[in-house]
């Protein structure tokens, strides 16, 4: 069994010290962001790029994956007790888990958030294991023109699924891949938008945006309106969910886990669209769905659930094709290739401490985050308390530490300030950072491959029509854009919840 | 939130335009073999289009009067801001720690309202501590200034 002998092998990997280390650290981390309000992973992964330079490449891959789905834990303890998802991922939580809190059952909202986060991310794991190496062989198939239809699809689910206006996002998609062309064309070098600076020679920097457009803008909207926590003041008390509440959440457990691992996988959905989609389901197939919104305890189940395991799915096409399905991917993927790893078909074979070591590790880390999370939950409560004015200058701070020492140039301060007030104006407005920062990263191997299978191809378009790989994954993008209009139930579910989330 | 619709989307529009402009200084090439300026002016063409679309739409309904404004101040952000841009030229100059204690006095005390000798014990200790932490346990490249 290869699998077996692979995954002992992971085991041993991420059991030598200094990956246990790094697998603590990582979800110790991302509790921490995942519970403070105004910092989330992706901010917190770019900032601790550089730390990793003295890290060996396994150990980096393993802290920044537990920052990810640490933070998952982690916000849903703000949604639960103070009404504010730490995360974006735990919007939905906040409906039912924080009406749960006021109703005296804080304790159990936050266990079976916990528990539902564990059982999905351990399914996740085996998810991973059981679809990565298959998935691997398809991978080797890839070339310029696959690749280009994978990426086209990834931008229309990336616009089509969103919660808010489509047409909005698909601006911002358009934006962020323009953005993606200031530097080198990656075919013949001419420098494109550069205007003779030097900073902008190399391309806009990916942690510069990411941490002007989640961390600096998060934190100039927050100092305006000004934050107040209230946190829910009671004793939290038992912890473990009752028989009962077992009975009600294991079948939403495992269809969230279930949903969110396959939308996961997904290029452009992310963890947030599952936890909507998940939540939407559980109401519908409920035999009481007027409880959801009242503190119905699927209804926190579900989603937190669904977001754990689309954490373990979106691993799938970074380790196996080397493509970021979402924006913690292409951070993480740049973590990669500070190490001179490029993930992808070759790495189960190149880097097989890698591949199985991260994956182990996941495991690993979610019995650390279970530890961490259940019976330390007062410590993150009172991290809540720490006042935002102490709290805003040192998330500024770290923001531009870790903007600063990927190269020493204070210019890239600039872009992220610049990116900042961007942000804001975003937020203020109605537009999401998501995919512009997605279209970024993708846009510029959208063009290369585009244009490589173009030169494969002497100039013909059919290359891209010929393939049957290739053509399966453009029928698909088309199709992602023409469903909406076509089968209204997946429209109208994504509405309705995003109306009632305010999102 | 018409109004604000109308500005947001105008101001992509006038992006967009400026982009084409730009794009169309690069060599564009032929459908089949592409130069380096046709990805771009393609973008900028269809991110032009798309804000058209969202400048008419937001046109189309009635103007509204603006919505009361949100309860918040203004000046924050805003002074921040320069505070940053300020730290970002003064940190090679002064150094790290000199200039990171600056910027945090002024955070504690101004936006925060901190009595001023907290703020000050405040903004040199976890300017200390961060240099420490970061550029000597976990060897971050900073700024040493006039002291290296």
């Amino acid at each position: 069994m290869e699998l077996i002998s692979g995954l002992l092998y992971g085991f041993a990997v991420s059991f030598t010290p200094a990956n246990l280390f790094a697998c603590f650290v990582g979800v110790f981390v991302g509790t921490l962001v995942g519970v403070l309000p105004g910092i989330g992973p992706v901010a917190t992964m770019s900032l601790l790029l550089p730390v990793t330079y003295a890290m060996s490449p396994t150990a980096s891959i393993i802290m920044m994956a537990g920052i990810y789905y640490g933070a998952m834990y982690g916000g849903s303890t703000t949604s639960i007790l103070v009404n504010i998802p730490g995360e974006a991922a735990s919007v939905v939580t906040c409906l039912d888990g924080y009406q749960m809190a006021r109703q005296g059952r804080a304790g159990p909202a936050l266990g079976i958030a916990a528990f539902g986060s564990f059982i999905a991310g351990t399914l996740s794991v085996l998810g991973i294991m059981l679809l990565a190496p298959p998935l691997t062989s398809v991978a080797l198939r890839f070339g310029p023109p696959e690749i280009f239809g994978l990426l086209l699809l990834g931008f229309t689910m990336v616009t089509y699924l969103t919660a808010g206006s489509k047409l909005r996002a698909v601006a911002m998609a358009l934006l962020g891949m323009l953005l993606g062309t200031v530097g080198l064309d990656p075919i013949l070098a001419t420098p494109r938008f550069t205007y003779g600076s030097v900073t902008l020679g190399d391309g806009l920097g990916l942690v510069p945006i990411i941490m002007g457009l989640f961390g600096v803008s998060e934190v100039l909207l927050n100092i305006e309106k000004g934050v107040t926590q209230e946190v829910f003041e009671t004793r939290i008390k038992g912890l473990l969910p009752t028989r009962e509440d077992w009975k009600i959440s294991a079948a939403p457990i495992a269809r969230g886990s279930v949903l969110g691992f396959f939308l996961g996988i997904l290029p452009g959905i992310g963890a947030i669209i599952p936890t909507f989609i998940s939540y939407a389901l559980e109401r519908r197939i409920s035999r009481h769905p007027e409880r959801f919104g009242t503190g119905a305890i699927e209804g926190v189940a579900a989603p937190e659930a669904a977001n754990n395991a689309a954490t373990g799915g979106a691993m799938i096409p970074l380790l196996t094709l080397g493509i970021a399905p979402n924006v913690v991917m292409a951070v993480l993927l740049g973590a990669f290739l500070i190490h001179g790893v490029q993930p992808g078909p070759l790495l189960i074979r190149e880097h097989p401490d890698m591949f199985w070591g991260v994956i182990a590790s996941m495991y690993v880390g979610n019995v650390i985050l279970l530890i961490l999370n259940l019976p330390l939950i007062g410590l993150w409560v009172q991290l809540l308390r720490v006042p935002y004015g102490l709290l805003f200058p040192l998330i500024l701070l770290f923001c531009i530490i870790g903007v600063y020492s990927e190269a020493s140039n204070v210019w890239d301060i600039v872009v992220m300030l610049v990116f900042g007030v961007i942000g804001l104006l975003m937020k203020k407005y109605g537009y999401e950072a998501a995919p512009l920062v997605l279209a970024f990263v993708l846009g510029g191997m959208a063009e290369e491959s585009f244009r490589q299978s173009l030169l494969l191809s002497h100039g013909h378009f059919d290359i891209l029509f010929t393939r049957p790989l290739a053509t399966g994954l453009l029928i698909l993008a088309l199709a992602v854009m023409v469903l909406p209009a076509v089968v209204p139930p997946v429209k109208r579910i994504l509405g309705t919840v995003g109306e009632e989330t305010g999102t | 939130m018409r109004g604000a619709d109308r500005v947001s989307s105008f101001v992509l529009v006038l992006f967009a335009l400026v982009a084409v402009n730009e794009a169309r200084k690069l060599r564009l090439g032929t459908l089949t073999n592409p130069g380096p300026g046709f990805v771009p002016l393609c973008l900028a063409l269809a991110l032009a289009l798309v804000a058209l679309l969202l400048l008419w739409r937001a046109l189309r309904e009635p103007a509204t009067p603006a919505p009361p404004a949100e309860p918040g101040e203004r000046w924050k952000p805003v002074a921040s801001l320069i505070a940053l841009v300020a730290y970002t030229f003064a940190l090679e100059p002064l150094g790290f720690v000199l200039a990171t204690a600056a910027l945090l006095f002024f955070f504690f005390r101004v936006l925060d309202g901190q009595r001023w000798w907290i703020a000050l014990a405040s903004a040199v200790v976890v300017s200390a501590l961060s240099y420490l932490i970061f550029a000597r346990a976990l060897h971050v490249r900073l700024p040493e200034g006039p002291w290296s």
